[in-house]
């Protein structure tokens, strides 16, 4: 990042170019958070208020102690979300390497391959996400097919689960994790790979040692842009993962749509914030201050 | 670099099957007669019918259009100005600003979410304002679209030769003038690219527009999240593929557009 | 050319929001989803010149949830069941209503009047009432037993099935296998209720609200679900090879009731509705529509003939013997609260 040219007749001007959107992240989107910061320390009242006393309660239910006795619920929660974000983020870059290899080695076609891969982020993230639900549904040709593999009892939707989470969390993932490597794969210097060849190394070492290193920025930015999003993903898993892959985000709806605890609900989107900071500063650290690239 | 070869091909092919699969389902199914689940009864295109007798389908397309346009346009303003504010002027607390602008890009939606209907209830509580409604809604969409949009504007205003700026300010050009003639004409691709972001995140959005809605300012999002969550799709499928079409015509002309311009130059 | 499309984005917008300044008043009515006939709202909007604005939710905590999350200055009519009343009447979040603009009220059937949840009907007029129960596909003439032992008991269980999306219906549900009441606040017998639905949650394919539930069971996603008694008759309708039924160890019986929100913005067209669902023959063609049984005595005659005689719709004497109404617990719905977010996130 180039720095800001300081600008000799600056003064006002700066205030009233960046102000306007200064002011309003500020008011719409910094004040709110304060505000779930500020509530996760109220209490609920019988009726679902928030009332006086301040307490660290919430957080101690987060962490364990519940009203009925010591339950490990939450940090399940977290590892339980944690796990499908990793996960998420594994899979995309299997799924993404082949891909961005792929594309690269096109010719001319090479944006007409990129924009193929774009497309889908077009459409409606739940229309592709639902659409899953007819393909694994009991009477589709594929249910069919894995009820004759084995997979699922037959008869049955294969949804909800974690294998349909896997697929509708993949599809919609995927360009994110495709975009970065490919920009990374693209630039590969590929005379470091010839002279690893020519020394003999095989193929496994050529990628690893020669390739890899070089693919790893656009890789790194890819993990990024799936494991924290996904991470808090509350739609997929509500769609397609059913009873048992309740998430971070899953806790969070629940507190607030039916439970009404306002305060244990802004605990756990406290937590969840805490974790995407904490992915973005280490995400920071580890690629010398730089910011993710986006654009 | 040698062409790919045939193992990479089918995996490559595979994915890209992967990836458009439940589009093409979504298109498939519209036409199909069953009212539940997906055993295929038959080719229709009732549902299609149904859709345009269905007020309430009406009612949320145009609320997601208005919702789109309007936050679009507002956003593209906001996030511009923000983008090249951050790049080429000096303010206080501008590097922390510049360092948190990354926050609502990766935050959870339902964190957003919530963290802006705890804060419109206090401020509805308290102070009598932001009635849930397409107005909040408007807001909330704004919110997380400046920050795409200031970033899209950055990596333009990065990309672009200063001597072009300076020269212009050497003859003689104001400020704005330098603005207006040289740096907006060839930030202008980038505008464009932040403002069909920006559009797309509206029309994407579901989690912040629900829990930011009230009676009467349902979106296509919403609509389609319950009628899934009720079971019942065929009518959202004919509604899905159209909008499938939409956003593939969309996409289309802009490319056209852009490729038209690449060719002027 | 940029100037062009700002102004045809601007033009847009002007055309989109006069569009939407000229509507008439507005009814906001929130209610469960397939609740209404949409042919009675056309009625309704022809007869009072205005437009009725549905907002639906699918279970009755989430109604409360919103209502107490400003939405008692944004909807005009909400229904709710019958043991939430105590709780919003208390939070202050339904307006009492002026009998002398529901002339329609003396329709309603003697039990309905003055029931023990809103005693005198300060507040709320029953709307429709009905049973919580088994919603089972019987496919290839197969049998189901009437127990509620199909979702909760290891043994009975076969196929997929659906716990239903509602705290006090599912934790009932689970007290009445165990032969307990379902308004139980014995931390004891709640923590067993607790433990058996945690156990029910791990072998099944869900959660889904009532509506969603027969859906799916329509659609053979899943076997069995827990519904409401119109949704499972709705069901039955649809599909030959289903069956609803209330389960021998007893269940909920309930009644849904029109309120009017403690800020309502249309208070007048809110009680005119509440009046207009009252009237017989638009009780009669209400209960035609969802299958839940009217509690509108001057409705009773114009009502489908079969209905009245369908034992899932109005249950005999005897299984109406073995069912019992919710209550608000007051302080203790704590306890449903915490063991409801046991159960979700397990």
């Amino acid at each position: 990042m180039t720095k800001p040219q300081k600008n000799s007749a600056a003064g006002w001007r700066p205030l009233l170019i960046s102000g306007p959107a200064v002011l309003w992240l500020t008011v719409f989107f910094f004040l709110p958070l304060a505000t779930i910061v500020g509530i996760s320390f109220f209490s609920r009242s019988d009726y679902g208020e928030i009332t006086r006393p301040l307490t660290f309660e919430n957080y101690q239910r987060l962490v364990g102690f519940g009203f009925l006795g010591f339950d490990l619920l939450y940090p399940g929660i977290l590892l339980r979300s944690l796990a499908l974000g990793a996960g998420t983020a594994a899979l995309c870059l299997l799924a993404a390497l082949p891909l961005a290899f792929f594309i690269a080695r096109l010719g001319r076609c090479k944006n007409i391959a990129l924009t193929l891969v774009v497309i889908p982020f077009w459409t409606n993230l739940l229309i592709r996400t639902y659409a899953w639900q007819i393909i694994l549904s009991p009477e589709s040709p594929v249910t069919r097919a894995l009820h004759w593999l084995d997979v699922g009892a037959a008869g049955e939707a294969l949804y909800p689960g974690w294998l349909a989470l896997s697929l509708g969390m993949v599809c919609d993932y995927l360009p994110f994790m495709v975009l970065p490597l490919y920009a990374s794969v693209e630039k590969i210097d590929w005379s470091l790979a010839e002279a690893a060849m020519d020394l003999g190394a095989g193929r496994f070492q050529v990628f690893r040692h020669a390739v890899w290193p070089q693919i790893l920025p656009g890789a790194l930015a890819g993990i990024i842009l799936v494991l924290l999003p996904a991470t808090g993903q509350f739609v997929i898993p509500d769609l397609l993962g059913g009873a048992k892959t309740a998430m971070l985000g899953n806790a969070v709806q629940q507190q607030f749509t039916q439970n009404r605890d306002w305060p244990f609900g802004s605990a756990i989107s406290v937590v969840a914030l805490a974790l995407v900071l904490f992915g973005l500063w280490l995400y920071r650290r580890k690629n010398g201050g730089k910011e993710i690239e986006l654009a | 670099m040698k062409p790919p070869g045939k193992l990479l091909r089918g995996t490559a092919l595979l994915l890209y099957f992967f990836l458009y699969a439940p589009i093409i389902v979504v298109v498939i199914f519209s036409f199909n007669a069953a009212r539940y689940g997906v055993g295929w009864t038959g080719f229709t295109t009732k549902w299609y019918a149904a859709l345009a007798d269905n007020p309430l389908a009406l009612t949320a397309a145009k609320n997601t259009l208005v919702l789109a346009a309007t936050s679009t346009l507002i956003a593209t303003a906001l996030g511009t100005m923000l983008g090249y504010g951050l790049k080429r002027f000096y303010f206080p607390g501008q590097k922390f600003f510049q360092s948190v602008l990354h926050i609502p890009v990766f935050i959870p939606d339902i964190v957003m979410a919530i963290a802006l209907l705890m804060f419109y209830e206090l401020a509805h509580h308290w102070l009598g304002w932001f009635e849930l409604g397409l107005t909040t809604m408007i807001l909330a969409h704004v919110t997380f679209q400046i920050p795409f949009v200031a970033i899209i504007i950055q990596a333009r205003l990065a990309g672009l030769d200063p001597a072009l700026e300076e020269a212009a300010r050497d003859l003689g050009a104001n400020e704005w003038q330098t603005f207006r003639r040289i740096t907006l004409p060839l930030i202008f691709p980038g505008i464009l690219a932040g403002a069909m972001l920006a559009f797309t995140l509206s029309l994407d959005d579901f989690v912040v527009s629900f829990f930011t809605s009230g009676p009467g300012s349902q979106t296509l999002p919403i609509l389609i999240y319950s009628s899934v969550k009720r079971g019942l799709t065929p009518d959202i499928n004919a509604l899905a593929t159209l909008m499938i079409l939409a956003s593939l015509a969309a996409t289309l002309a802009l490319t056209l557009l852009q490729r038209k311009k690449a060719v002027h130059k | 050319m940029k100037n062009k499309f700002l102004r045809a984005l601007i033009f847009s917008i002007i055309v989109f929001s006069a569009t939407m300044a000229t509507a008439a008043e507005t009814l906001n009515l929130f209610i469960w989803s397939e609740y209404i006939d949409p042919k009675l709202v056309t009625e309704f909007e022809k007869a009072n010149d205005c437009k009725v604005n549905i907002s639906l939710f699918e279970d009755a905590e989430s109604m409360l949830a919103k209502v107490q999350g400003g939405g008692d200055s944004l909807y005009d009519v909400v229904v709710v069941p019958d043991h939430l009343v105590p709780a919003m009447v208390k939070l202050k979040l339904l307006a009492p209503l002026r009998r002398e603009s529901i002339s329609n009220f003396t329709n309603l059937t003697e039990k309905f009047l003055n029931p023990p949840y809103d005693r005198g009907n300060q507040f709320t007029v029953a709307y429709q009432w009905g049973t919580v129960g088994i919603f089972a596909r019987t496919d290839a003439g197969k049998a189901v037993p009437p127990t509620w032992g199909v979702l909760f008991d290891a043994k009975q269980r076969d196929g997929s099935y659906f716990l239903i999306d509602s705290v006090r219906d599912l934790v009932g549900a689970a007290l009445k296998y165990q032969g307990h009441s379902l308004n139980s606040t014995d931390p004891k017998e709640l923590k067993a209720a607790r433990d058996l639905i945690i156990e029910a949650k791990k072998h099944c394919a869900g959660f889904e609200a009532s509506v969603g539930g027969k859906n799916k069971v329509v659609a053979k996603v899943a076997r069995t679900a827990i519904v409401y008694s119109g949704e499972g008759v709705r069901g039955m309708g649809d599909d030959t090879n289903t069956v609803y039924f209330i389960p021998k160890e007893g269940s909920q019986i309930w009644v849904d009731n029109l309120a009017v929100t403690a800020k309502a913005p249309h208070r007048d067209l809110a009680e005119k509705f509440i009046n207009f669902i009252l009237d017989p023959k638009h009780g009669a063609q209400l209960s035609d529509f969802t299958q839940f049984a009217t509690p509108n005595r001057a409705a009773l005659e114009f009502i489908r003939p079969a209905d009245l005689k369908n034992p899932a719709i109005y249950p005999s004497p005897e299984t109406t013997a073995k069912l019992e109404f919710l209550q608000d617990l007051g302080l203790k719905t704590r306890l449903y609260d915490e063991i409801w977010t046991q159960v979700k996130a397990n």
